[in-house]
């Protein structure tokens, strides 16, 4: 333990009205009742898994009508010729960057109220990034040529196209895939062999046993652990600004007007982290309802991320104020219908100001102390940014381009039920995969508690 | 180790046989049995020559290709031979390009004057229909198979007789009123064998009024010929001289030079259009008139007076034409400022009298024998009581013995009141020869089917009586018989169609034709066959023929119905031809059906918007159409076109590709040559609450304020020729232009000016790169694939609407935002400056349409190849790649002509030659609107109109570069008519 965090904790305490941890239970307790989830499924786990595992096969049964017959059975047309497909990867990608952010960026910030939710972020951004990484596959006119994206040594002698953006953002998603599975992994490595070591039934022991990697948690082990837990934060951080700056990049290098911004990375990184906090909110509240884990993951942890999407939706007010200022300011006829006109009064303006309306006015209830820490305003705000947040990348993408410089090739965009069964089933595979971790995998970091729990502790003794 | 002699030979390679001897044949003459040897052998040779052949065979006379290249269309592979297509009666002599013996493109003859290398959109298109997979291929009497044998025991002798009577009485023959030759002598014999049989000419579009017309004002039926070229002044009642009616093409590319303003001091002609719906002529007049139909004998009226009051004709009452005095007192003074410089036309839609009057005025205006000629009408006079209303009559009196019906769809055409399907059905002896098995067909007892006329010999006259004869590409693909066969079968003569276009030729030519068969085959054209002027002088006056003209259609709040011919499918006949019907009509960009046009005040009078349900109701009858509000229509008229609403099945011969698209407006039709065939008034309009939607390419019609489609009137021109400062030429870049490389770079230029949008290109560069159809649902989608489309704005004032066609096509910008954001470089540019696209490269990312400023990209949304009939496939141009599912495409520039120009010079060792690359739809442009060559070449045309006053790049703003530049349109108002602008 450094220094510096044991400095940090007394302030910490006496911050927030709230505490970070209710009671100090002792370690084996604490190890036992979080791996009590591992050995029985909560009430109704069985009805949910099996709900969102038919909306996971429908989405995969259309994603195959679309392969089998291509991409026609989408809404898509030209001018449209991006719809659905771009719109959930990057409302995907945003949502995984919380995660990220929570377990590497706040861990170099020495947030430690970050320890009790760092795993529920950690494997969402990996679901997350799941459900992401098959939209752009799926999005090709041939998939089966996905990889002529990738610089690989062929005999056709032939590279990507460098100066694209979108080599750039195979290799950016497919890097950020990499660490955030080896970062999630890695963390959960202890607590694998906590539950090895704890849980009855030779074959669970078998199973923890062989994923723990043989973890004996010697103190040169810990040494170790932590030094390449820190790490790979280190290379997860840069992660979480420039994975969704190169995304953004995918509409920033077009001339398009509505997509030809230099704002967009910023933009789009402080959108991202805004929609993955929602989504963090919508699954720590029910899981500490279900799991009875309130001392755990206290008032304190959903205050401190409320106060997160106030801060970050009002930097998205700020991007869309820059947005259009910079439009008419910057002159252009284009560009000034594109986000002057087309965005507020033409044929999506229903859907822009739902959008300003989510992402804008939602998080203003957060000015207030005591809507906070109330459980349904909490989970009724985070939808409606991720609502507002998925509307946002509908109004950048196809707002834009249903109404781009020739008015002769002007229409109007409108999906089809196969856009709509794959993104009502992408959100079934997110609760399918998550549902799935919960109940096999510790969602809790034991041994960050345990530790957490002494911090605390000593903090107490040493005032 | 076999003995190498012992080992089987190739058997392609010691079969020498001609491939023309059917080898059964040959194998039974070679050996009399066959052997275990010889039968495999035979079976390998087969196979071999099959994949040679293809599944089209040649006709079995030999026929003669066209042996002069037409420059550009340099033929390796390809050859092409002359034949010519007769729509209307009148022929269009063209160019048909063949790959190892299929037809793959329908291209204009230059020597013949109804084309001068152009080709309309029906000519090109008819290419699909010959391998149409849904033709008819089976004789059948009622529902039963029968074969050409049985039918052709029927027209012997001894039949006859017991049918029709020794001398025919009972003998009734429908066709289509013709100007061929070979079809009148063939039916001059048949009358010699049945001196009493009855023939009938009737086609929907064929009216007497201009024939009656031309009767009453110059004692003789005169039919004009004009000559656009020397003309100041066009002024056309309802004439769509531009568009798709005989001779538009000639009468388009004359237009077009009357107009060719190279500098501001060229003459520059003026078009005054008076008409209902807005047509192609009139998107290009410089002053529009929008009338119910009944106003325009009046305006006519109007404007005699008005032209007799300043000339020597004499005193014309004078008719009222409230609202219009200013417009026709400005029209009448510059007509006659002109005289001898202006020409009147009168549309085939126009009652006789308008007719009588505008030929009158142009006698007196001195255009005859400068802007317009008069001949004796090619297609020969009918005699009297010989329409399909004497027919009718003729089968109620129980006076038809047998029917012939050659052609044509008179069930389906006919004016509802004749109830001429029932009639038609009642007949116990009738037979139609036909390409389908459509409406009339099924009425008959007996069915033919015909021929395209790709597969037949014939001949056909154009619309300045210039003889052409038609010559067959391939041989019958789904058996059929010619018409002039059943004509020769009926006549008792026995020859082949060949024989007999070749003798009836021979004979004539000692009668003093100067061509020889093989020659007018080869040329396609009989050099010179234009017929004579005849002289006219005024018979009837032209205050007799303004007393004709009838009274206006009532007062304004009663509607009026007007149905001309689609401009896509024309009077149905081309409903089954998927081009055709996915080809967005020039004004509206509709697709795949009818609807009721309608002015925006008459909509909101009606209380509907674009796309409701209108009941139109005439005479009793009624039919459900959507409304579509369109720019510059009449109000207080509704315009309905004629040939949608098929009907079918989806049997053998069935049109199940015309079945039920659009509404049938053939049935509020008024009797045939009555006023109300064309224009119907008194009729009643009931939104029906629904709606439908409709394929139209394009939603809106107003340019914001953007410079895209620049236009100014020539007194602009004149004070400033710099029509669009600064929007052509490089931006500001941080990086040095780069040299091209040594090599020709191509570029295209297309004058606004002279583009009519008639759409032939649209159809040329379809044809030329094998541009798949997506379908009525396609177009709704907005994935339909044509490379080239033409855009259509509105610019002026919502009253008189300014309309503007803008040919859209891939820019091939030098710096291309499509390229650069290919992540996998299937989009490149081409050292001579094509912007290149990598099919087989594309994974179909769809970055380089959401970059592309022009939204000229087509993306393969499906497998739409793979919908392809067996037979369609033969229409494919084999030196251009079938996309597959997938991949994004766009217009090449026809790179594949270029890179047969580049090989065909380097085996000769030359450069490739000014001009010696043309594009389709370069090639198809009546008015050569489109400019297309090498930057890289001083003194080409392109690069000296690059740098034109007029020349602009649409979107210069963006920095793309493009190679296409336009050439801003110039319009030239009448100063008393348009208050000048500031």
């Amino acid at each position: 333990m450094t220094a510096g965090a044991a400095a940090a904790i007394p302030r910490e305490r006496t911050a927030g009205s709230h505490p970070l941890m209710v009671g100090r239970p002792g370690d084996a307790t604490l190890t036992d009742r979080l791996l009590a989830p591992l050995l029985r499924a909560p009430r109704g786990w069985g009805w949910l898994l099996l709900l969102s595992g038919l909306g996971a096969l429908a989405m995969f049964g259309a994603m195959g009508y679309t392969v089998a017959r291509g991409i026609g059975v989408w809404g898509n047309n030209i001018p449209v010729a991006w719809a659905f497909a771009i719109i959930n990867f990057v409302w995907w990608i945003g949502i995984g960057h919380a995660g990220t952010f929570i377990s590497a960026f706040l861990l170099l910030l020495n947030q430690r109220w970050r320890a009790s939710v760092n795993r529920v972020a950690e494997a969402m951004t990996l679901f997350a990034l799941t459900n992401a990484a098959m939209f752009p596959l799926l999005h090709l006119g041939r998939p089966w040529f996905f990889y002529w994206l990738l610089p690989y040594p062929t005999r056709f002698g032939i590279w990507p196209q460098f100066r694209s953006a979108l080599p750039w953002d195979a290799a950016a998603v497919a890097t950020y895939f990499t660490v955030s599975l080896l970062f999630w992994y890695l963390g959960l490595v202890p607590d694998l062999a906590s539950a090895r070591d704890r849980l009855p039934g030779r074959l669970r022991r078998r199973i923890y046993g062989v994923l723990a990697l043989g973890w004996r948690g010697g103190a040169r082990q810990w040494r170790e652990y932590r030094m390449g837990y820190l790490l790979l934060a280190g290379l997860a951080t840069p992660l979480v600004i420039s994975v969704h700056s190169i995304v953004s990049l995918d509409f920033a290098i077009a001339q398009l007007p509505g997509w030809h911004s230099t704002i967009f990375p910023p933009y789009f990184v402080v959108g991202a982290i805004y929609s993955g906090f929602a989504m963090v909110l919508l699954l720590v509240i029910p899981i500490r309802r279900l799991y009875g884990l309130e001392d755990l993951i206290t008032t304190r942890h959903l205050d401190n991320m409320a106060k997160l999407l106030l801060a970050m939706g009002w930097l998205m007010a700020y991007a869309y104020i820059v947005e259009a200022f910079v439009a008419w300011y910057g002159g252009s006829l284009y560009e000034r219908y594109a986000l002057l006109v087309a965005r507020p009064l033409g044929p999506y303006a229903w859907l822009f100001w739902l959008m300003i309306a989510c992402n804008v006015l939602t998080p203003q209830l957060f000015w207030s102390a005591r809507l906070r820490t109330r459980t349904p305003v909490l989970v009724g705000g985070s939808l409606l940014i991720l609502a507002g947040m998925w509307l946002e990348r509908f109004v950048i993408i196809v707002a834009s381009l249903n109404r781009d410089f020739l008015p002769s090739s002007w229409h109007i965009y409108k999906p089809t039920w196969v856009d709509l069964t794959i993104l009502g089933g992408s959100i079934s595979f997110f609760v399918f995969l998550f549902l799935l971790f919960v109940r096999f995998a510790p969602f809790i970091p034991i041994s960050e508690l345990r530790e957490l729990r002494h911090e605390l502790a000593g903090g107490e003794r040493a005032p | 180790m076999t003995d190498p002699q012992d080992r089987p030979r190739r058997p392609e390679a010691d079969f020498d046989l001609p491939p023309d001897v059917p080898f059964d044949l040959r194998a039974t003459a070679a050996s009399g049995e066959l052997g275990r040897r010889d039968f495999v052998r035979l079976l390998g040779a087969s196979i071999a020559l099959a994949g040679l052949s293809g599944c089209v065979r040649r006709p079995r006379e030999p026929i003669l290709p066209y042996v002069t290249r037409p420059p550009g269309a340099t033929p390796t592979a390809a050859r092409h031979y002359a034949t010519s297509m007769t729509l209307d009666g009148y022929a269009t002599g063209l160019l048909v390009e063949s790959h190892t013996g299929r037809p793959t493109k329908i291209e204009g003859n230059p020597d013949h004057p109804a084309s001068l290398g152009a080709a309309g959109v029906f000519e090109q298109a008819s290419l699909l229909g010959l391998y149409d997979p849904q033709r008819a291929r089976t004789v059948r009497f009622g529902a039963r198979r029968s074969a050409w044998q049985a039918f052709a025991g029927e027209l012997g002798e001894a039949p006859m007789r017991k049918a029709a009577g020794a001398r025919g009485a009972g003998l009734h023959l429908l066709l289509e009123p013709t100007a061929s030759p070979i079809v009148h002598e063939l039916l001059s014999q048949v009358r010699e064998r049945y001196p009493e049989a009855h023939v009938h000419w009737d086609a929907p579009l064929a009216g007497d009024a201009a024939r009656i017309g031309s009767a009453s004002a110059f004692g003789r039926p005169a039919h004009p010929v004009y000559d656009f070229t020397p003309t100041d002044i066009v002024l056309s009642f309802d004439a769509d001289v531009l568009g798709p009616v005989p001779f538009g093409l000639r009468y388009a590319h004359d237009f077009a030079e009357s107009r060719r303003i190279g500098s501001p001091s060229d003459r520059m002609s003026r078009l005054y259009v008076i008409e209902t719906a807005p047509s192609v002529t009139g998107g290009m007049a410089d002053h529009r008139l929008a009338v119910r139909p009944s106003d325009i004998p009046r305006l006519a009226a109007g404007l005699a007076a008005r032209v007799a009051a300043s000339t020597e004709l004499g005193s014309v009452p004078a008719v009222p034409a409230s609202g219009y005095d200013r417009w026709l007192d400005a029209v009448a003074a510059d007509l006659v400022a002109h005289r001898g410089r202006a020409a009147l036309v009168a549309g085939e839609r126009q009652p006789a009298e308008v007719h009588a009057i505008v030929h009158l005025l142009n006698l007196a205006l001195d255009g005859v024998g400068r802007t317009v000629r008069y001949i004796e009408p090619p297609v020969p006079a009918a005699d009297s009581g010989t329409g399909l209303s004497a027919l009718a009559e003729a089968i109620r009196a129980g006076s038809v013995g047998r029917l012939v019906i050659l052609e044509g769809n008179p069930a389906y055409t006919a004016p509802p009141e004749l109830e001429f399907a029932r009639l038609l059905g009642g007949l116990a002896d009738s037979a139609y020869l036909g390409l389908y098995r459509n409406e009339t067909a099924r009425a008959c007892r007996w069915f033919i089917p015909g021929l395209h006329y790709l597969e037949s010999w014939g001949d056909g006259k154009a619309w300045d009586g210039t003889v052409s004869p038609v010559q067959p590409l391939v041989d019958p693909l789904f058996g059929g018989h010619a018409l002039i066969e059943v004509l020769a079968g009926l006549a008792g003569d026995a020859r082949r169609p060949h024989e007999l276009v070749r003798e009836a030729w021979r004979t004539r030519r000692s009668a003093g034709g100067a061509t020889s068969w093989e020659e007018a085959v080869q040329r396609g054209v009989v050099a010179g066959s234009a017929a004579p002027s005849v002289p006219v002088k005024p018979v009837g006056s032209l205050a007799a023929a303004v007393g004709r003209v009838g009274p206006d259609g009532g007062p304004a709040s009663s509607l009026e119905l007007m149905l001309p011919p689609s401009a896509t499918v024309h009077d149905g006949r081309f409903a089954n031809n998927p081009w055709l019907q996915e080809l967005p009509d020039p004004v509206t960009k509709l697709t795949w059906g009818n609807a009721a046009l309608l002015s925006s005040a008459t909509a909101s009078r009606l209380g509907v918007e674009s796309e409701h349900l209108l009941e139109i109701t005439s005479g009793g009858r009624s039919v459900t159409a959507p409304a579509l509000v369109v720019p510059g229509h009449a109000d207080g008229a509704v315009t309905l076109a004629l040939g949608y609403g098929r009907a079918g099945g989806r049997g053998e011969g069935d049109e199940a590709t015309a079945a039920g698209v659009g509404a049938n407006a053939y049935l509020l039709r008024g009797a045939a040559g009555a006023a109300g065939a064309w224009a119907v008034t008194g009729i009643a309009v009931h939104p029906l609450g629904g709606s439908t939607r409709l394929a139209v390419t394009q939603d809106h019609w107003t340019m914001d304020g953007r410079p895209i489609a620049l236009h100014a009137t020539l007194d602009e021109y004149r004070r400033r020729p710099e029509v669009a400062p600064g929007e052509r030429g490089r931006q500001l870049s941080l990086y040095e232009p780069k040299p091209p490389p040594e090599l020709p770079q191509w570029a295209m230029v297309i004058d606004l000016a002279a583009c009519t949008g008639c759409s032939a290109c649209v159809v040329a560069c379809q044809a030329e790169n094998n541009v798949p159809v997506v379908g009525r649902e396609g177009v709704l989608d907005r994935r339909e694939m044509h490379w080239l489309r033409l855009d259509r704005y509105y610019a002026g004032t919502a009253e008189e609407p300014v309309a503007l066609t803008q040919p859209m096509l891939c820019q091939h910008c030098e710096k291309a935002p499509c390229e650069y954001v290919c992540p996998v470089a299937a989009t490149v540019h081409s050292p001579d400056g094509l912007n290149e696209m990598v099919y087989n490269r594309c994974v179909g990312t769809r970055f380089c349409s959401n970059n592309c400023p022009y939204k000229v990209r087509r993306f393969n949304w499906f497998n739409y190849n793979a919908e392809v009939s067996e037979t369609e496939r033969l229409a494919k141009n084999p030196d251009v790649t079938v996309r597959a599912r997938g991949v994004m495409e766009k217009c090449t520039f026809c790179v594949q002509r270029i890179r047969e120009a580049e090989i065909t010079a380097e085996l000769e060792g030359r450069p490739v030659r000014r001009g010696e690359v043309r594009t389709a739809c370069q090639q198809a442009c009546p008015t050569q609107a489109i400019t297309f060559g090498s930057l890289a070449d001083p003194g080409d045309d392109v690069t000296r109109l690059r740098d034109h006053p007029r020349a602009y790049e649409v979107l210069h703003e963006l920095g793309t570069e493009p190679r296409v530049r336009y050439l801003a349109r110039i319009t030239n108002p009448n100063p008393r008519l348009t208050p000048p602008r500031a």
